[in-house]
């Protein structure tokens, strides 16, 4: 005798009222892993962005030089070849990349824009942006240190100076010593963020005409790129317990978008995962109601054949969970082929605020989240039939079976 | 012969004050050791009241009564549950078999419930099929059995845990003649052969007329025993 041979004959009894709930949990679960899943790529492409653009370890020094004379240029990372020659040696490291950002305006005959720039190892930098950052017809590497340097232009700025690709610009900035400098360099051609504030403002230009334009070699940051971004926080404590005085934190600390955004998105699916759980316990306190309901008399019955409270309410557990655990697995199915539909499907998300361009849409299936999501709304359905039973299971026996 | 149930000045009352209403008035009686008892009487007259007391359903509200000597009156709920699953057995007016249990399973409940051993609760009820000609029907949901075999289900459910008391309320009122007379010679048989007593609430004078004795409710108070 076999209380779950018993369990699924009931579930098995009560037909269309079963099938009712099933698909209503089948269906919540399906919104909850497609939203979860579209909420986890939404994550991962936002992690994927922090790293790409600053690296997963970043080096910085905080303490401005004295030397450089009140100019606000943000260069005080000096000695780093040093650094990045060492960081070469370490197996967990895949690339170090530096940084040296500075600012002024950018002029193309009467025309001028003030600009946010950057001096950057040309041939590496695109290659770690990845799909994050694209151009119109630059080659690569750009930004060759020739006569007449290379600067690469965020796509507005290019607009705002009518430059097209081979235009001669000016770069006008203060050195380390305060002095105004200037330089003339040739536009390699213009770049896409996708962001149009930086899109507006931002140049690249290379890391020698910087030091040229500035009279400094030291940069901003030192950005490390690893094998696993798992190893971000080892690499970081290293780091920093062998460089007194410098700065080192990893992506996280400084992915505020990120992080602004993760918090916007738990929110909001956790609001819609509250709502479809609270359907979901309805669902079945509903279906078990119906069921002691129509079952009074073998409740009644089994407590005058000395059956125990307890086991009354398991039996109907574990209906519940039956029940729970056949929907769930229909909706991971329909989750899977949806979320695969989809996928397949390629299709865009429209610009998002401070966007200009969409994005594809793309869901994570992951069978660790459907199977403890589904274990969650089993738990759920659990917990719904033993508040529905110990409610209404302690029925009078006597004016029952009367 | 022994004194196996045994009633005191039981009443039973429902309702509180102005809206009290009393099924039982101080009922006393015993029953002995493998002793065949009718009760009988009207609709309305407090048998089904009397059986569901001496059953440990329902508490009654004043007076004592006792099962082998042991008094009831007092146990709570926990403990009536724990009698009724070693002590008693039920015989239902219609049937009440459980429809998701097969026939083995139904007459195995009992067991199951008071921690037997599968090994012998196999034995025990293929033996007890056998002799009931339901082997055949031993896979089969209630809802695939007639009449007279429900009942008979009923009868092997009730007996199968060897009780000191069964009770069994209008055992032939759902069934035809011939029927209630197989299931009432049935009932017999396990009496003679198990020892069990048996209180019978029956308003069909072919079932009183086979019983060893029998009181008679009248408006909740005890009449006739004969």
């Amino acid at each position: 005798m076999s209380w779950l041979r018993i369990a699924l004959r009931n579930v098995l009894r009560d037909g269309t009222r079963v099938i009712n709930t099933l698909l209503i949990i089948a269906v919540g679960l399906t919104a909850l892993l497609v939203g979860s899943g579209f909420m986890l790529s939404t994550y991962d492409a936002l992690q994927e962005i922090a790293m790409r653009s600053e690296g997963h370890v970043i080096v910085t020094d905080d303490n401005p030089d004295p030397a450089l004379g009140g100019t606000h240029q943000q260069l005080n990372l000096s000695g780093w070849q040093t650094l990045q020659s060492s960081l070469w040696k370490d197996e967990r490291v895949v690339r170090v990349l530096p940084r040296a950002r500075f600012e002024g305006i950018i002029s193309k005959g009467n025309k001028s824009a003030v600009f946010f720039g950057s001096g950057v190892d040309s041939k590496e930098e695109f290659r770690v942006h990845g799909p994050f950052l694209r151009t119109d017809g630059v080659l690569n590497p750009w930004l060759t240190p020739q006569e007449t340097p290379d600067v690469v232009l965020g796509a507005q700025l290019a607009r705002t100076l009518n430059a097209t690709k081979g235009d001669l610009l000016t770069l006008h900035t203060q050195n380390r010593h305060g002095e105004n400098s200037e330089i003339t360099v040739q536009l390699a051609g213009p770049y896409h963020t996708g962001t149009p504030e930086i899109d507006n403002h931002s140049l690249m230009t290379s890391l020698t005409t910087v030091a040229t334009l500035l009279d400094t070699d030291n940069i901003s940051q030192l950005s490390i790129y690893l094998h696993q971004r798992e190893a971000s926080a080892a690499v970081q404590t290293l780091l920093q317990n062998s460089l007194n005085g410098i700065t080192v934190q990893t992506w996280q600390q400084r992915a505020e978008l990120y992080h602004k955004v993760k918090a916007i998105y738990d929110r909001i699916f956790g609001v819609m995962g509250f709502i479809i759980l609270v359907v979901i316990f309805l669902a079945i306190s509903n279906t078990i109601a119906l069921a002691i309901h129509q079952r009074r008399e073998e409740i009644a019955t089994l407590s005058a054949l000395g059956t125990n409270p307890s086991r009354i309410y398991a039996n109907f557990i574990l209906e519940a969970c039956l029940i729970g655990l056949a929907a769930t697995t229909l909706g991971m199915l329909l989750s899977y082929a949806i979320s695969n539909g989809i996928n397949l499907a390629e299709l865009m998300m429209p610009a998002p605020p401070g966007k200009t361009e969409g994005y594809p849409i793309f869901i994570y299936i992951s069978w660790p989240h459907y199977l403890i999501t589904s274990a969650m709304l089993i738990i759920v359905a659990a917990f719904a039939a033993f508040l529905t039973t110990y409610r209404v299971a302690r029925t009078n026996i006597a004016r029952t079976l009367s | 012969m022994a004194i196996r149930l045994e009633l005191a000045a039981v009443s039973k009352s429902y309702g509180h004050d102005k809206n009290q209403i009393t099924a039982l008035h101080e009922i006393s009686f015993t029953l002995a050791e493998g002793e065949f008892l009718a009760v009988q009487g009207p609709s309305g007259s407090g048998k089904s009241t009397l059986l569901n007391i001496c059953g440990l359903i329902d508490p009654p509200s004043a007076g004592h009564y006792s099962l082998n000597g042991t008094a009831l009156s007092q146990l709570n709920t926990k403990a009536r549950c724990g009698y009724r699953r070693r002590e008693i057995g039920f015989i239902f007016q219609r049937h009440q078999l459980i429809p998701a249990m097969t026939v083995y399973e139904n007459i195995a409940y009992p067991l199951l419930l008071n921690g037997i051993r599968k090994k012998q609760i196999k034995l025990d009820v293929e033996q007890l099929l056998v002799r009931m000609g339901l082997i055949h029907r031993r896979a089969h949901l209630p809802k695939q059995l007639s009449g007279g075999e429900r009942q008979r289900v009923g009868i092997a459910r009730a007996l199968i845990k060897r009780p000191q008391l069964v009770i069994a309320d209008e055992p032939s009122a759902s069934l035809d003649h011939q029927h209630a007379h197989a299931g009432l010679q049935l009932m017999r048989e396990l009496n003679r052969e198990y020892g069990a007593s048996f209180l019978i609430a029956s308003h069909d004078p072919f079932v009183i007329d086979r019983c060893d004795r029998k009181i008679e409710l009248l408006d909740g108070r005890l009449g006739a025993s004969t």
